[in-house]
């Protein structure tokens, strides 16, 4: 029993994290630009879509595709954001809420148009598959990887926003923009390529997903409302935040599962709901007076 | 909105000609229900959407609950019948509106959106799971339409009739709702919720009502739609069917009664045609929903309203005829305004109200008696706690100490809209009205907030006879009369202005609140107003925020001066003007502060490094530098003076290119840098220490110097290393990891001057760089700027005249956006005669 419970945390922590990183490019996206980006969960299923076209149309193995694709999403996402949400920033929040949303329904469409209905297939590479076994506890080296991938890049990220120059602009930008660019400092490039780091971010979560989760059109609008769960629990804005509330959601989920499984999804709902509620803000966000308007 | 002959009667034309036109293109009867409904739906939606200004990404889920509701109740409990099934359908998903509504209508905008977003989510997941009861994956068939009324409704066609009549019925119900005074209430939230607040209407109430209501029949036409389709399943909780709803009603437009039906016959007739050419419809839908979201939110209405724009030639007379009439001083105060100031003792009993916003204390024990009648001044420099004050009196936060008595009543930190109809009204500052309703609009929602009448459903707003009594009275006092029908955003500034007042005087006011009325207008359209106040300060009490301090001293009857958040002295206009510390405070002490006196260098010959040739800038409509000019030259420093309101900050922002100015030029070494982006001028080598610092509160000290010279790289002009940094601040090497918001206000300071001085600069402005720091700290920046002020050229504003006139070689004045004084500092500091005779009253 004992392992079981070890082997649901771990797990927990492997979505956990998992969770955290599409939520946190979702939460990028927001400080900086203010637009919350209802469509995220599309560049998550394009990454896992172009990861499968990457392995299998062009020949490629799994790591080119994990490599390939979160570009190929970032690509498109900057496209987006150039063309069309530059228009929305500083427009009534609304706006942007309602052209992302109908982004996520049409993408879902796109994606059923170009690659068919169906799921596709997308296995573990072998160099990846198997199962570790330590003293009797079992865990897949798979998962393991998606873990390792998700921490690295959440440091990566951190690493970033806090040790780089560019991180430094995007911090200022995210509290005074104004003063920002009376330092002679133009930020809709700075914009652009967050907007691109935080869509590529979900792109990879998309392929990482992808052998276990399968891949089919609608993965995007079914892992939407989890992110947002994470985002509004941990804070819209707060780094930190949104990675506690990941590993959080993804540990009570774990456990949820052994006891009482269709239980686990509910749970999460009902945690946001009250959350917004009672502490809108998030366990660590900023009040957001942007939100309220 | 646009008012259509009749809306309900089009919308019957329409439905009896639908059946033919479904024909025509080969497409069922059936199918013609299912539109229907979805108009229906639509309609319901928008109350919400469009009316009310709420995006909820969840109705879909009251559509198919109701559905559920009436499926399982029929097959459980009824075993067949219509009427109660669906009239059960229907009551739950009011009893479902109200309670979810209770919930999450506590949040505003995005958030709200948010909670409706996971509540589909959370109603999808349990009925699609929950498969013993409502089916599940599989669905739930085995609905039956059992006969009406000996009416055998397995007949489309004649379930298409009933569906018609029950459509019809619900739509002059919503007709007349949305033109009844609750109906007027729920645009007025829509466009501006926080001054429906302010004028007395509950909001929070209203949108209650809305929510439950616009559930209540979106669940209707859900439960018809079980029935028209004998089968439902959890696609109608789903969030892709509530996107459905949503972008029939953006793309028929939100703004129009039958918008959404216009939208439901678009969305069916383009998936019906569309399908059979390709897979891809929704994908093409969704492009166009996004295309309209983008380009023309009021969608296709919003378009043909365009279109016909060009022939409507009511609207444009009206807007032309806004900019030829100017407001006349106009007839008497109207009855209902009078009396409110009868007895004696205060109006208002304000005593002791402190309020602090964590450690910065706006307003410090501060007691004010308002007598019953008469006009009542508060002035005082910026950051004095006035419209602080003003805020905790008209319940837009509580105090957090202190008492304010009505009438013997205790009302501090009651909510605004209880206030308002207590008889305490307020005007804003910025301009805070009902822009898209006409003013006898705007004017009537006010004055209906009073009437008991307000929430009424059914009759008509305008059939209310003691409402449009009290308006047109007031539409006259304010001397808008002629422009009852004009839209409030094509009005003038100054009947905008008017507007503001007269939105305050709707709710009755025992005591008015007017923050700075006469702000950005022009001498004849300030007098009108003047006579407004005085004829109104016969019969109430008014107390007023003003820096026109020349009018407010001819015109108040009492002034309060107020400093840092407390009250520095209480008089007559002669007593104020004659007070030693009220001079002191705007006009300093004349106290001899050394400076090292300049080393000579200026020659007036050279050519200025700066110079504003007839600046003319504006907020919006409000104009605020009325043709300014100045020039600094290489070498000097020169100071902005002038009070609050004045128009200090917007002449730096007009020079950096934050709020260009609208006519005019700035020439900066020789180039005309107007409309240039803040990022060009600050490249260019203009640097700004800017007011309140503005440090980026979660970089460190070192990283706000790192922005300050990373784009900031041009080889001519001052440019510090940090070396230089260190030897001017000792204290930034100390402090140099810290982050910025745990900095002292003074180290601050520092920064934020060193952080102009790290990049490229060959002119620094200052905006009130000694405000908020303790004497001590003053004479620091004081040394720094003097020692600065020899390297690099400065314009400086400031408002303690004594600092400003030590350091500066020049000085311009700035009065209500002119320049009027310009001139050598000296004489100005040394003699405080000649001060008082330039600068004072």
């Amino acid at each position: 029993m004992f392992f079981i419970i070890i082997e649901q945390i771990a797990n927990g922590l492997v979505v956990g994290t998992y969770y955290t990183l599409l939520a946190l490019g979702l939460s990028l996206v927001f400080s900086l630009g203010g637009v919350v980006n209802l469509a995220h969960g599309a560049f998550y299923a394009l990454g896992a879509y172009l990861a499968v076209t990457v392995s299998s149309l062009l020949g490629l193995g799994f790591f080119s595709a994990v490599g390939l694709a979160p570009v190929g999403v970032a690509l498109v996402g900057m496209a987006i954001e150039v063309l069309f949400l530059r228009r929305l920033y500083g427009e009534d929040p609304i706006l942007g809420l309602l052209f992302t949303f109908g982004l996520a329904i049409t993408a879902e469409q796109a994606i059923r148009l170009i690659w068919g209905g169906t799921g596709l297939p997308f296995g573990i590479p072998p160099e990846l598959a198997g199962v570790m076994t330590w003293r009797g506890f079992l865990f897949p080296y798979y998962r393991l990887t998606i873990l390792a991938v998700c921490v690295g890049t959440i440091a990566a990220t951190w690493l970033l926003l806090n040790k780089t120059s560019f991180g430094m602009v995007v911090r200022a930008g995210t509290s005074d923009p104004e003063m920002v660019r009376a330092l002679g400092i133009r930020l809709r490039p700075v914009l652009t390529a967050v907007f691109g780091l935080g869509v590529g971010i979900a792109g990879l979560a998309g392929v990482m997903s992808a052998p276990l989760a399968g891949v089919q059109p609608a993965m995007g609008t079914e892992i939407l409302t989890a992110t947002f769960v994470i985002v509004v629990i941990g804070g819209l804005g707060s780094f930190w935040g949104v990675v506690l509330a990941g590993i959080l959601v993804g540990i009570v989920k774990g456990l949820t599962v052994i006891f009482y499984p269709p239980a686990a999804e509910a749970a999460m709902y009902a945690l946001m709901v009250l959350v917004l509620l009672v502490r809108p803000r998030g366990l660590l966000g900023e009040k957001m007076d942007r939100l309220e308007s | 909105m646009r008012k259509l002959s009749h809306p309900v009667l089009v919308l019957a034309a329409a439905l009896a000609l639908l059946p033919f036109l479904m024909r025509s293109l080969g497409l069922t009867t059936a199918l013609a229900t299912e539109l229907v409904l979805m108009a229906m739906a639509g309609l319901g939606f928008n109350l919400l959407l469009g009316y009310t200004g709420l995006v909820s990404f969840g109705h879909g889920a009251f559509f198919g609950l109701a559905a559920y509701g009436t499926a399982l109740f029929q097959i459980h409990v009824m075993r067949g019948g219509v009427i109660v099934p669906v009239l059960f359908g229907t009551a739950f998903a009011a009893v479902l509106g109200l309670v979810v509504g209770f919930l999450i209508l506590r949040r505003r905008g995005v958030y709200f959106s948010l909670l409706t977003l996971a509540f589909t989510a959370m109603v999808f997941y349990i009925v699609f799971r929950w498969t013993d009861f409502t089916g599940g994956e599989s669905g739930l068939g085995g609905i039956k339409r059992a006969p009406l009324l000996g009416l055998d409704l397995d007949d489309q066609t004649l379930l298409y009739a009933v569906v018609c009549l029950i459509v019809l019925a619900v739509s002059l119900l919503m007709w007349r709702l949305v033109n009844s005074p609750f109906g007027r209430v729920l645009a007025a939230i829509r466009e501006n919720q926080q001054r429906a607040e302010f004028v007395g209407f509950p909001v929070q109430r209203y949108k209650l009502v809305a929510f439950i209501v616009s559930a209540t029949v979106v669940g209707l036409a859900g439960t018809l739609f079980a029935l028209l389709k004998y089968f439902i399943s959890a696609d109608l909780v789903h969030v892709t069917f509530s996107g459905e709803i949503l972008a029939m009603s953006v793309i028929g437009g939100q703004r129009s009664f039958l918008g959404p039906a216009l939208g439901a016959l678009f969305f069916i007739l383009f998936r019906e045609l569309l399908t059979a050419v390709t897979a891809g419809w929704q994908l093409w839908f969704g492009l166009l929903f996004m295309g309209f979201v983008l380009f023309s939110p009021g969608g296709l209405m919003g378009l043909g309203e365009r279109i016909l724009a060009p022939f409507r030639t009511d609207r444009r007379e009206a807007a032309a005829m806004a900019k030829r009439v100017t407001p006349d001083p106009g007839a008497d105060i109207p009855g209902f305004l009078r009396g409110q100031g009868d007895g004696s003792g205060q109006a208002l009993a304000i005593e002791g109200i402190s309020k602090r916003f964590g450690a910065f204390v706006a307003v410090d024990k501060v007691t004010i008696a308002l007598a019953p009648r008469g006009i009542h001044a508060l002035i005082g420099p910026n950051g004095a706690g006035k419209t602080t004050l003003f805020n905790v009196l008209s319940g837009m936060f509580p105090p957090d100490g202190g008492t304010i008595g009505l009438t013997g009543r205790s009302i501090a930190g009651l909510p605004a809209a209880t206030l308002a109809g207590l008889g305490i009204a307020r005007s804003f500052q910025i301009t805070n009205i009902f822009k898209t309703l006409t003013v006898a609009e705007n004017l009537r929602l006010a004055v209906q907030a009073r009437d008991p009448r307000r929430f009424a459903f059914f009759r008509h707003s305008d059939t209310l006879a003691e409402v449009n009594a009290k308006t047109s009275g007031l539409i006259s006092f304010l001397g808008l009369k002629g422009l009852e029908e004009v839209n409030a955003d094509s009005l003038s500034y100054g009947g905008q202005r008017l507007l503001e007042i007269g939105l305050a005087l709707a709710v009755q006011p025992r005591v008015l609140l007017l923050d700075e009325p006469l702000v950005g207008l022009a001498a004849g359209e300030r007098e009108r107003i003047v006579g407004l106040i005085q004829r109104l300060s016969e019969h109430m009490s008014v107390l007023v925020i003003e820096h026109d301090i020349d009018r407010v001293f001819a015109f108040a009857g009492i002034i309060t001066v107020m400093h840092n958040g407390a009250v520095l002295a209480t008089g007559t206009p002669a007593e104020v003007r004659a007070h030693a510390q009220v001079q002191a405070v705007y006009l300093g002490t004349g106290r001899r502060i050394s400076a090292s006196r300049k080393m000579a260098g200026i020659t007036t010959k050279a050519e200025p490094l700066l110079s504003l040739e007839a600046v003319n800038s504006f907020y919006g409509a409000s104009h605020i530098l009325h043709d300014v000019s100045l020039e600094l030259y290489p070498g000097e420093m020169v100071a902005l003076l002038g009070r609050n309101g004045a128009g200090k900050s917007s002449t730096l922002k007009a020079i950096t290119g934050l709020n260009p100015p609208r006519l005019g030029r700035v020439i900066y070494l020789g180039q005309d840098i107007t409309g240039w982006s803040p990022e060009d001028v600050a490249r260019a080598g203009i640097g700004l220490v800017p007011q309140g610092r503005r440090l980026f509160p979660t970089l460190t000290v070192a990283q706000n110097l790192e922005m300050g010279r990373l784009k900031r790289i041009g080889r001519d002009g001052v440019r510090w290393p940090e070396e230089r940094v260190f030897q001017m601040f000792p204290r930034i090497r100390e402090r140099l990891n810290a982050k910025a918001d745990t900095l002292s206000g003074g180290e601050q300071q520092m920064v934020a001057i060193a952080r102009a001085l790290v990049g490229s600069t060959r002119l620094l402005l200052m905006d009130e760089p000694f405000e908020g720091l303790s004497p001590a700290m003053c004479e620091e920046v004081f040394n720094v700027i003097d020692e600065l002020r020899r390297e690099v050229p400065i314009l400086m504003i400031e408002h303690d005249l004594d600092l400003a006139l030590a350091l500066a070689d020049r000085v311009y004045v700035l009065d209500r956006g002119r320049i009027s004084h310009e001139g050598p500092a000296e004489p100005l500091h040394t003699d405080l005669e000649l001060r008082k005779a330039t600068l004072w009253l």
